[in-house]
Order: structure tokens, then C-alpha cells, then sequence
């Protein structure tokens, strides 16, 4: 066996051992499109390397196929990783470019580039390998100058962007944004194709040797850069391997992220926007006047803003869902219903229903933030849906709150559901004969108010 | 800034596939009911990329400091002004019966953009409302030529998701696509960037798009 086969037969070697341990990886739970890619990589390079170590090669252009052949599992793998930075692979496998290349447009472009400069600079050795033929595979002899002509146009481009690549890793895992386990993970594969571009330079030296060095010392040298190429290798594969097992699962779910935002925020807004729409126009009757009283006894029974709140919503979802006109047709009891089940969806991810906020007054911070939690339109949903669509349902007996009740008694006062019903329904309990009598004060009050003011008025015009 | 600018038309595999290997074709466009002409409505990973440019990308942020990153970037001044509706309650009125929760004035010559809204709004839908109309600036909505407003081929739509872009004045815009030719997806999009901004807004460093950024392989 020539030295050149036993190089090749430690690569094959090694690049099975990596092949079983992706393979391992890939079938747990740390499986990435990225692993699934070496793993078929690393067969790829093993089967080579095996190959190119079995056959005993007579003639130079067999050596010269021999050495492209084991150049494209490397190219194929730094154009994975030049493309996956610059965010060219195809959406499935991966949309966003790394931080560092969403922000340098010029550098985004040149990771870009990768696939074709290494496939052009591979075919172009091809040709000049192939046209004027050199002992490729012959490792310890001295080389024609086309030999190192043949290895510089392979490596020299194939090193430029493995050391770049590495330059981007660094950089992405710099980022104060990033967590700990990403920057160690990003530093990780830096430091693999790190090993990359110094297994390019120093293919490009072992060319050079080759050529320059005399035989005296030639040997020496070489077989010290085979045996730094191969350290160089199994270190790359233990840096990606590594990489590749520290595993980030974000706090937050991007599938249910992607249904909160295109779905129930969308929707939210919709159902509050049309609520608020009906209102200001005056289309839904009597809401104006009812909310007000509901808002007086709220008063009077010391209720607190948050229960004041989700009772005035529930009061204008009522007057809403009970007066389809063309532009509140979309709230119904049923659409109602379908945002109902959508929120309580997302309240069951604590995460995303208590960080999600939006300001309660615009400008100021002064006040605490609504979030998807303490909203009020969750519980008038589910208060409007109890008032409106019963369906004929038995008597509920469950307590309800005192605001739960002013809404029901304004509601039945204002015509907008049926009085009756709602004796039936919520009569028995002691909260709504208390509910009851503060909206017949606040009623009463806001009369007297009124007479008061019609009084002032008379007086006033004498 | 045209964009049915090109000679020769390719067919849409070839170019994809160019895009793949990172070969420019520059000058060339893709056939009938591809891309180029065409894109797809904003995606999250997309509306992340536009944070990093405004450098807000894992922060967390408000309605207002988007603003302020937005106007920056695009080197216009933005003005956000939300009517009290005991001020001017007819404001109130005139945008709801028109169906419209808000307004975005835009003066090319002066480079100021005003956005109005209600004050009546519900909270969270003002904040909506504002990060919509900032949507269309960041898109670029504000630089379609007048003649270009409802132009849509509707051969466009067989295939799905590729909707026609439509042809835009000079101006900078955020979005690194064109603006939709199509009214009703523009209005659509900007409802999804405002989305998109409110979570992102709110989430900062524990969005899952953000980390995707430090996460590639």
C-alpha cells in the first residue's frame, strides 16, 4: 500500500466513524436537516476514501479523477454552510440568513457565492488535472508545477470560504442577544470549518512541497502534514458533532407563535375594531345608555376598574351580537364562539399569554400593560356567549360575579335579550338582586341627574 | 424602479435554481406566474430580517420606537397622532362609518408621514392600527405610482401564493420586496407586519424568529 492509499484509508476510516455517530444523532431528537446532509456527507466521503485506498491506480488521470472525487464531500459541505449562513437554502430547510449576514447585505452576497465558485473552481482543476495529468496519488513524490496549479485552484477558493464561514460564526456568536448555549454552538462550528480552511491550506502547502522542497527533506515534511491533515479532520468532525448536539428549544413554540400571530391576534383585533366601529356610529341601540348605567352602579357597588371593564365590553358585545346589521354581521354568536376556543387555546401557554402586552393608553408606560391574560374581551366573551346563546340549555347554577350580573340586568333592561330568560337563569343568586337594586339607583341617580340638569338649564335661560 | 423591466424571460426552475447556487441573473426575469414580478406575502422570517436592519432584532420594543426606527431608516419624519375624542369626536365618526380605524398621510416633498388615529380605539387595537400604517411605510405602499392602484393579473394567482408586485416611485422603503399591486393585500400584508412588530415588540430576545438567527445549521 502507497502512502497515499494509507492517508486515504486513515480519512475513510475516520469519516465512517463520524458517518455512525451522525447517524446516531440524526435518529434522536437532535436531528437538523444540517446532520441528515453530513451524515450522507460523511458516507459519501467514506466510500471515496475507501475507494481511492482499494484501487491501485496505473495512470495519472485516474489519480488526478481519484483526488477531484474526494474534494466533493468538502465542497459539498462548506457551500451547505456558506448557503445556510446567507439564508439561500430553501425555506423548508431553513429561511434565515445568521445576524451578522442579514445585516451586511455585501457579505450575505458572498456566502452566497459559495456553491458556485467551488463547483467552477472544482470543474476548472478538472480540466486543467485532466489536460496535463500529475502524480496526484503519489504523496511522498516530487510534483510537476501543473500539480500545484491542479490543488491551488481547488483549495485556494475552498479555503476562503471555510475561513470565512468561520469569521461568520465568530461573529454570530459575539451577538449579546444570542443565548449562551447558541454562542457555544456557533463558536463550535466556527471552530470546525476553521479546521477545514487549515486542512485547504495545508493541502495547498503539501502541493507546494511537493514541488519546491528537495527529496532530502521533502518526506519529513509531508508526512507531518498528512498527519496534521488528519488531526485537522477528526478535529472538524468532533467541533460539528459537538455543535450539533447542544440543542435550543426557544421558551415559546414557533408553530403556536405563527397561530397566535396570523390567527387570534388578527382576530381579536378584528372582533374589538367592528365592536368599536358599531359603537361609535350609534348603529347598536341603546348600548350607549345601558353601558352608562352599568358603569354608575359599578360605581355604587365600589366595583374594581378590571371588573368595571369586562363589563362594559360584555354590555357592547351583547348589543353587538344582537344587532347583526351589514357592518356587524361578522359578529355572531358563533363567531364569537370561534375566538372564544382560539384564546383559550393561547391561555394555555403561560408564556405567550402573560410576555404578549400592548399599552392601555397610547404615550404613556405610567399605567400596567393589557395582556392577552388580563385582556377584559376574554371573560366578556365568555359572559356575552352565557347571556346570548344558550340554546335552551338547564338552568345554570354556578355563581357568577357581581359584574356578570349588572351586564345581565342592564342587558334585560336595555330589551337587548330576554328578561325572562334571565330570571330564569340567574334569579336565585343573592349577587343579582344586589346587582338589581344598584342599577335601578344608578338609574334612578343619573334621572334625577338629568332633571336636575334640564332644571339648571330652565333656571338659567330666565 | 420598474420591475417589468426585463428582455428575457426565464423559465421559473432555472432561475430558482440559480438562486440555489448563488448565480446572479441579473437583467433576466422569470416567466409568467413566477417570481420576481411576483412575491409572497410577508412571512415572520422575513419581518425579522427587516428588524435587524432597524437593529431591533431581539429587543424588545415599542409601537413608538418603531416608529422612530422605521422614519430613521427610511429618512423620513414620522408623526403619530392619536385624537382624543373629546376633541374632535367627528374623527371618530368619519373613520368609523368609513369602515377605516386609522389614517397615513404621506408628503414626498416635505418627507413627513403622519399617522392618525382615534383615541377611542380599544388599546390593543390602537396599537395595531399605528404598527399598520407603519407597515405601509416600511413596505413602501406610499411610493406606488398613482396609475399602478388596483393593476392585478389575475393569472398570477394559479399559482398560489405569488401575488404581482406593483411598480413604485423614488423613495426607500424597508421591505425588500415591491409593494402588492393588489389593495386588498397590501391591506392584508400590513395587518401581518403589525402582527409580526407587536410580538416581536413584545417578546424581544425570547422570540423563537430571533434565535433562529443565531441557529442555522
Amino acid at each position: 500500500m502507497s502512502a497515499a492509499q494509507h492517508q486515504q484509508l486513515v480519512l475513510g476510516g475516520v469519516s465512517l466513524a463520524a458517518f455512525v455517530f451522525f447517524v446516531c444523532l440524526i435518529l434522536s431528537s437532535r436531528r437538523t436537516w444540517f446532520g441528515i446532509f453530513v451524515a450522507f456527507d460523511l458516507l459519501l466521503a467514506a466510500l471515496m476514501f475507501g475507494t481511492v485506498a482499494a484501487l491501485d491506480f496505473s495512470g495519472w488521470r485516474a489519480e488526478i479523477v481519484a483526488a477531484l472525487l474526494t474534494e466533493l464531500p468538502v465542497v459539498f459541505v462548506v457551500s451547505w454552510v456558506c448557503l445556510a449562513q446567507a439564508g439561500r437554502l430553501p425555506s423548508r430547510l431553513g429561511a434565515l440568513p445568521v445576524e451578522p449576514a442579514a445585516r451586511r447585505p455585501w457579505l450575505r452576497t458572498v456566502l452566497g457565492t459559495a456553491p458556485l465558485f467551488l463547483l467552477l473552481a472544482w470543474g476548472v482543476a478538472a480540466i486543467i488535472g485532466l489536460v496535463w495529468p500529475s502524480p496526484a496519488m503519489h504523496a511522498y513524490a516530487p510534483a510537476p508545477p501543473q500539480f500545484f496549479l491542479f490543488k491551488w485552484t481547488i483549495m485556494v477558493p475552498e479555503g476562503f470560504y471555510s475561513a470565512l464561514a468561520a469569521v461568520v460564526f465568530v461573529m454570530t456568536a459575539r451577538s449579546p442577544t444570542s443565548a449562551l448555549r447558541l454562542r457555544i454552538k456557533n463558536l463550535a462550528f466556527s471552530a470546525g470549518t476553521f479546521c477545514l480552511a487549515l486542512i485547504a491550506l495545508g493541502s495547498t502547502v503539501f502541493a507546494g512541497v511537493r514541488l519546491w522542497v528537495s527529496d532530502g527533506s521533502r518526506r519529513g515534511i509531508l508526512e507531518t502534514l498528512n498527519t496534521m491533515e488528519t488531526c485537522l479532520a477528526i478535529m472538524c468532525l468532533l467541533a460539528f458533532a459537538f455543535g450539533l448536539t447542544l440543542r435550543y428549544t426557544p421558551a415559546i413554540a414557533g408553530t403556536l407563535l405563527r397561530q397566535f400571530q396570523t390567527g387570534w391576534l388578527l382576530a381579536q383585533e378584528r372582533f374589538e375594531s367592528l365592536k368599536w366601529r358599531a359603537v361609535t356610529t350609534g348603529r347598536v341601540r341603546g348600548v350607549i345608555r345601558a353601558s352608562h348605567h352599568v358603569a354608575e352602579a359599578a360605581n355604587l357597588q365600589g366595583l374594581s376598574g378590571s371588573d368595571t371593564e369586562k363589563a362594559l365590553a360584555t354590555i357592547q358585545l351583547v348589543a353587538v351580537m344582537q344587532n347583526p346589521s351589514t357592518e356587524t354581521e361578522r359578529i355572531t354568536p358563533e363567531t364569537t364562539r370561534e375566538l372564544y376556543e382560539l384564546q383559550e387555546q393561547i391561555l394555555r401557554d403561560d408564556t405567550l399569554a402573560t410576555k404578549i402586552s400592548w399599552a392601555t393608553s397610547w404615550g404613556s408606560h405610567a399605567d400596567e400593560p393589557q395582556t392577552v391574560k388580563s385582556a377584559p374581551l376574554h371573560d366578556a366573551l365568555k359572559a356575552a356567549l352565557e347571556l346570548v346563546d344558550y340554546h335552551d340549555e338547564p338552568v345554570d347554577v354556578r355563581a357568577r360575579p357581581l359584574w356578570h350580573h349588572l351586564v345581565a340586568v342592564s342587558a334585560a333592561d336595555a330589551r337587548l335579550i330576554d328578561p325572562a330568560r334571565i330570571r330564569t337563569q340567574l334569579g336565585r343568586q343573592p349577587e343579582h338582586h344586589v346587582a338589581l337594586e344598584a342599577y335601578h339607583a344608578a338609574k334612578s341617580l343619573s334621572r334625577s341627574l338629568t332633571l336636575d340638569d334640564q332644571q339648571r338649564r330652565v333656571d338659567h335661560d330666565r | 424602479m420598474a420591475i417589468d423591466s426585463s428582455r428575457i424571460r426565464l423559465p421559473g426552475i432555472i432561475v430558482k435554481g440559480a438562486r440555489v447556487l448563488g448565480i446572479p441573473l441579473r437583467g433576466f426575469n422569470i416567466s409568467r406566474r413566477s417570481a420576481s414580478a411576483a412575491r409572497t406575502l410577508l412571512t415572520p422570517e422575513q419581518f425579522q430580517e427587516e428588524l435587524v436592519i432597524l437593529d431591533l432584532s431581539g429587543k424588545r420594543f415599542s409601537p413608538e420606537e418603531y416608529s422612530e426606527a422605521l422614519g430613521n431608516h427610511l429618512g423620513i419624519s414620522i408623526a403619530i397622532h392619536v385624537i382624543p375624542d373629546a376633541w374632535y369626536p367627528e374623527i371618530s365618526r368619519r373613520l368609523a362609518s368609513s369602515g377605516r380605524l386609522g389614517e397615513l398621510r404621506y408628503s414626498e416633498a416635505s418627507g413627513l408621514a403622519a399617522i392618525i388615529v382615534p383615541g377611542s380605539l380599544p388599546p390593543l387595537v390602537l396599537a395595531l392600527t399605528v404598527l399598520h400604517e407603519l407597515g405601509h411605510l416600511a413596505a413602501g405602499d406610499h411610493l406606488i405610482e398613482s396609475d399602478e392602484g388596483r393593476r392585478e393579473d389575475p393569472l398570477e394567482h394559479a399559482e398560489e401564493t405569488m401575488f404581482t408586485t406593483s411598480r413604485i416611485g423614488r423613495g426607500k422603503r424597508l421591505s425588500r420586496g415591491f409593494p402588492l399591486a393588489d389593495e386588498d393585500l397590501r391591506e392584508h400584508e400590513a395587518n401581518l407586519r403589525a402582527s409580526y412588530a407587536l410580538v416581536a415588540g413584545c417578546l424581544g430576545s425570547e422570540s423563537p424568529y430571533a434565535h433562529d438567527m443565531y441557529n442555522v445549521l
